[in-house]
């Protein structure tokens, strides 16, 4: 990748100089559904490190999405606190959540999420022009990191004609253009053929290694094994387990160790 | 069909999809309501007289008959002459010269009154209704007529006395109750043995005979039963006969104004509402495609998917007619209650016709909408119908999204700018809708500030806000003593601007029948406020200005030379201005004093003076000032611009407006409610990727906002050309033509508020849907499917 992918550090609480600050902090955090139902999440502690490639592991309905949906503050937590570069997420207003998201966090979606009737260059925009960037600007962030992922070709196109490969290149694209520290990934490679998944996984390792953080949501073993420093295990709603796989290099120490 | 798998699936869709539940609810409730009250007011107005005369059973003749002359067995053997369907008779009639019990001053005295002897209120003929009060019932007792043509002389309250003057021992009558008589029989009404007592001693006497006519549709037709009813008595014996045709006339100048407009607005309501029920419904069951596909997954027939759709609409659609049929039966009941007072033809009440046609008609409508679509969802199988009830059709105004795209606007604006353009006919229909709203807009305010010109041109209350008159017991006309007192206090009077003598007298020309009203001024008058439609103001003596109903009936135009007569004698002048003036039901002349003078000297002596006053002196305050200057001798008049008809159609005019601008954003509403639906997913990801709630609001009013001030630009054209027809059409059964000023009412500023009115009705709509969008958790619309 030949763009500049680097993720933007300012005003993240100072973490550039500290990288080894934990960049995602969750306290004791329970989350309910249903006043009366089981929890999806159940007194959870978790702490991630900038630059960290965290994989969050579990069977289905194990709370890994809802995990996941908790540090991109798309819901809130029932109790608990969940701190990211320094922001205290649960306690901001939708407004705040939706800057947040903006500045700090690019998702990344099973099934893509892309807007149909856009472009792959205008859905690779929409955030940065929500952020307030000028389309001019927008789009010479957008063409690099379309080049960089290799579908400028596409940039024209409607994500309906592009492959699952593409699209996921597309949503990646997407989620990097604001310069995020943060990088979430849900299922990135579920919807994809193996082929495809390899290099959406490559992709992401590379983003990592560029200074990305990333947590990753995934079924798979081999995914977690290949692209991840430290797999977190989920059951019911509890983590199980908080492994380091890579034990060596400033990622490697398990930040995060239930309490 | 209760524990069936239908009436589950009925139940499960009603409670599922409780917004759009309610908003069919909604629109159907306000789209048969407003279509009862225009429909009934329009069938009402149309033909209101004629509703009222064959409830109140009005007599086609009255004939006044000297008893002297004709027998009672002679007079009931008329009854039973051929053509003859009811007759009732004799009843006694007197005319009487009535003074206000205790009341000193010019006002005292009362215009003569023709009283009839009743000793009840209904019968065969002229079923006279009560209005307040009760009937009379012994001798002192009066009910008095409500008709505006006796109320616009006698105005008297329930318990108020009259003095019958002239009359041994001036005997006193008690207003006990008060009535109408569609056929104005009679000014008032006292019991058979008191109208021997009312009767001068001078006054032969009279007896009323009221007839109904098998055959009574046409002036000859009228002419040819008096005729029969005169061939069976005596000759001589019957002395005077009014046609109801006269009535009806003079009835119909009062009505006519109100049916244009009326008409106007039901059809845009009608239009308005069909646009929108089919609009929602149909899109209603288009929206359940999925779960109609589930359905026959899991083994609904096509039948039972039929079944279970249009019941789904039918729950709402049923509860909501029945509602909306109450709402318009209370609200025309109201209208037409006030409606019934103005036009002074008795009770007015919404017709059966009405109140069955509409709510059938709307269910049928339903039915339609609901039929159509849930029977092409029947016919499809659940795999197609899973997928057509998915997002609009791949393809569908993604150049709309690239075109916008590049304005330089915020992304949320142009998003929701391009949105229209997936859903074609949603939007034309919406459009639709919107557009039929913002002319009932355009509409509704010109007719406002044409009828606020209307009233002020009517009364010159801008021109002349003080007028003074006599309070003399004896005569109205002022000597040359009081002339000078009056013109002194004017001097003296700060405020005083300008002022001009006036004296109302009554002419007669060829062509017309009875006495119209003539106005002469002493000194410069074109200030007076009298609004001219062409010619010009009076010059110079042998010059007048006539109203447009004078020109009208009298088959005269600008520049012609007519010869009035007043007072017996004639008074030729030359026609040099056409007026405004809807005094005289449409026909009046103005003159100068000169013309009077020279024509009838006797006549020319002020009985008014018309006063016009400096920039921010208050009418009111001047009036007192004067009043204390002059004393009780003198009466001054505040001019008013009050007019009950006018604020009664000003009062329609707002209701229909307000019910159809509300229609028109319901269906705004169910347009964003359904897109917001569709694309719940879409909002997750705008908002997973930063879009604010603020952003997202702004998103979904844009949704709509583009098609509302499309709308409104298309709307105020249309608006004023609607404006532009009705008008005329109402000063024309009012016998009155219009200043060119007074259809000129629509300026700059206020143009361009209209043409924003669609968008308003737009965003008004989404509102609701948009707080919605924003307050939805991004997690739960990315889970959405």
């Amino acid at each position: 990748m030949n763009a500049d992918i680097t993720p933007d550090w300012s005003g993240g609480g100072g973490a550039a100089d500290q990288p080894a600050d934990p960049l995602i902090q969750l306290s004791d955090v329970t989350k309910r559904y249903e006043d009366d139902g089981q929890p999806a999440l159940q007194e959870v502690n978790l702490t991630v490190a900038q630059g960290e490639a965290v994989a969050i592991m579990g069977p289905s309905g194990s709370g890994k999405s809802t995990l996941l949906n908790l540090i991109a503050g798309l819901d809130r937590p029932t109790t608990g606190t969940v701190t990211v570069a320094g922001q205290r997420i649960d306690r901001l207003s939708e407004t705040g959540l939706a800057r947040f998201r903006r500045q700090r966090i690019g998702m990344i979606f099973q099934f893509f999420n892309l807007l149909d009737d856009l472009t792959v260059a205008d859905n690779v925009l929409l955030p940065a022009q929500l952020a307030g960037l000028s389309r001019r600007q927008a789009r010479v962030r957008a063409g690099e990191l379309l080049a960089a992922l290799g579908i400028e070709r596409h940039q024209d196109a409607y994500p309906g004609r592009l492959s699952g490969g593409e699209r996921q290149r597309v949503a990646i694209a997407r989620a990097l253009v604001n310069r995020p520290a943060l990088l979430l990934a849900d299922e990135p490679t579920g919807a994809l053929d193996t082929a495809n998944g390899e290099e959406i996984g490559t992709l992401l390792r590379d983003l990592n290694a560029s200074g990305h953080t990333l947590v990753l949501v995934t079924h798979n073993p081999d995914l977690a094994a290949h692209y991840a420093s430290r797999t977190v295990e989920i059951t019911d709603g509890r983590i199980l387990r908080n492994e380091n796989r890579h034990a060596a290099g400033q990622h490697a120490a398990p930040a995060g160790v239930p309490r | 069909m209760r524990g069936s798998p239908v009436g589950q699936a009925v139940r499960g869709g009603v409670a599922r999809r409780r917004v759009q539940t309610v908003v069919i609810g909604l629109v159907l409730l306000v789209s048969t309501g407003a279509s009862v009250l225009a429909l009934a007011l329009v069938v009402d107005s149309s033909a209101p007289f004629d509703h009222s005369f064959t409830a109140q059973r009005g007599a086609h003749l009255a004939a006044v008959v000297d008893p002297a002359r004709a027998t009672p067995a002679e007079l009931a053997a008329t009854g039973r002459r051929p053509g003859v369907t009811a007759a009732a008779g004799p009843f006694g009639e007197v005319t009487i010269a009535p003074q206000i019990a205790h009341v000193a001053g010019a006002n005292g005295f009362l215009p003569p009154m023709t009283l009839a002897g009743r000793a009840t209120a209904g019968g065969p003929v002229d079923d006279i209704v009560l209005q307040s009060g009760h009937w009379a019932q012994r001798p002192g007792q009066l009910v008095l007529a409500s008709n505006p043509s006796s109320n616009e002389q006698i105005g008297l309250p329930l318990g108020a006395k009259i003095t019958v003057t002239g009359v041994p021992g001036r005997p006193t009558l008690t207003v006990v109750g008060l009535a109408t008589s569609v056929t104005n029989s009679a000014d008032g009404w006292v019991v058979p043995g008191e109208v021997a007592r009312l009767r001068a001693p001078a006054e032969p006497a009279a007896v009323q005979m009221l007839y109904r006519f098998r055959s009574a549709g046409s002036a000859a037709a009228v002419r040819a039963d008096a005729a029969v009813v005169s061939a069976a008595l005596p000759a001589g014996a019957v002395t005077a006969v009014q046609s109801y045709l006269a009535v009806k006339m003079q009835e119909t100048s009062r009505i006519g104004p109100f049916v244009p407009f009326l008409v106007a607005f039901g059809v845009i309501g009608v239009i308005m509402s069909v646009l929108i029920v089919a609009n929602v419904v149909s899109a209603a069951v288009v929206a359940g495609y999925r779960r109609i596909g589930i359905l026959k997954s899991i083994g609904f027939t096509p039948a039972q998917v039929v079944a279970a759709y249009t019941g789904q609409i039918a729950v709402p659609a049923v509860a909501g007619v029945l509602g909306g049929l109450a709402l318009g039966l209370v609200l025309a009941t109201l209208l037409l209650k006030q409606a019934a007072n103005a036009y002074g033809v008795g009770a007015l009440g919404v017709p059966v016709s009405v109140g069955v046609t509409v709510p059938v008609a709307m269910l049928g409508l339903v039915g339609v909408a609901a039929l159509l679509p849930a029977a092409r969802a029947g016919r499809l199988s659940a795999v197609q119908a899973i997928a057509a009830g998915r997002a609009p059709l791949a393809g569908h105004g993604y150049a709309a999204h690239r075109v916008l795209g590049r304005l330089r606007l915020p992304r949320p604006v142009t998003i929701g700018l391009a949105a229209p353009f997936a859903r074609p006919a949603r939007t034309a229909v919406t459009l639709a809708a919107v557009l039929l709203g913002a002319v009932a807009v355009t509409f509704a305010v010109g007719l406002s500030s044409s009828l606020s010109r209307v009233v002020t041109g009517l009364s010159q209350a801008a021109a002349q806000p003080v007028q003074i008159g006599l309070s003399s017991q004896n005569t109205f006309i002022m000597d040359a003593a009081q002339q000078r007192t009056v013109v002194a206090a004017l001097r003296a009077q700060p405020g005083t601007r300008r002022y001009v003598a006036e004296t109302d007298q009554q002419f007669a020309v060829a062509g017309l029948t009875g006495q119209h009203p003539l106005t002469a001024f002493r000194g410069a008058s074109a200030w007076t406020g009298y609004p001219l439609i062409s010619g010009h103001w009076y010059t110079g003596p042998g010059q007048a200005d006539v109203s447009t109903g004078f020109l009208t009936l009298t088959g005269k135009a600008v520049g012609d030379t007519v010869t009035l007569s007043v007072g017996t004698r004639p008074m030729p002048v030359r026609i040099v201005g056409e007026t405004f003036a809807g005094q005289g039901r449409g026909v009046s002349v103005i003159t100068s004093w000169q013309t009077l003078d020279a024509a009838n000297p006797g006549l020319a002596q002020p009985d008014q003076y018309d006063v016009g006053l400096r920039a921010g002196t208050s009418p009111a305050a001047y009036s007192q000032a004067l009043g204390r200057t002059l004393g009780s001798r003198y009466m001054i008049f505040g001019n008013s611009r009050n007019s009950p008809v006018v604020t009664l159609m000003l009062g329609l005019i707002g209701t229909l407006t307000l019910l159809l601008a509300v229609v028109a954003g319901l269906g705004v509403l169910n347009t964003v409610v359904l897109n917001t639906r569709e694309r719940v997913h879409d909002l997750g990801v705008f908002k997973a990727v930063g879009m604010t709630p603020r952003q997202t609001i702004a998103m979904v009013i844009c949704w709509v906002a583009g098609t509302g001030l499309v709308a409104g630009l298309i709307a105020v054209p249309l608006g004023i050309a609607l404006h532009h027809a009705v008008l005329p059409e109402m000063a024309s059964s009012a016998n009155l033509g219009l200043p060119a000023s007074y259809l000129d009412v629509y300026h700059g500023a206020e143009l361009a508020g209209l043409a924003l009115a669609g968008m308003v009705i737009a965003v008004a709509g989404a509102l609701l849907p948009a707080g919605w969008a924003a307050r939805i958790r991004t997690a739960t619309a990315l889970r959405a499917e």
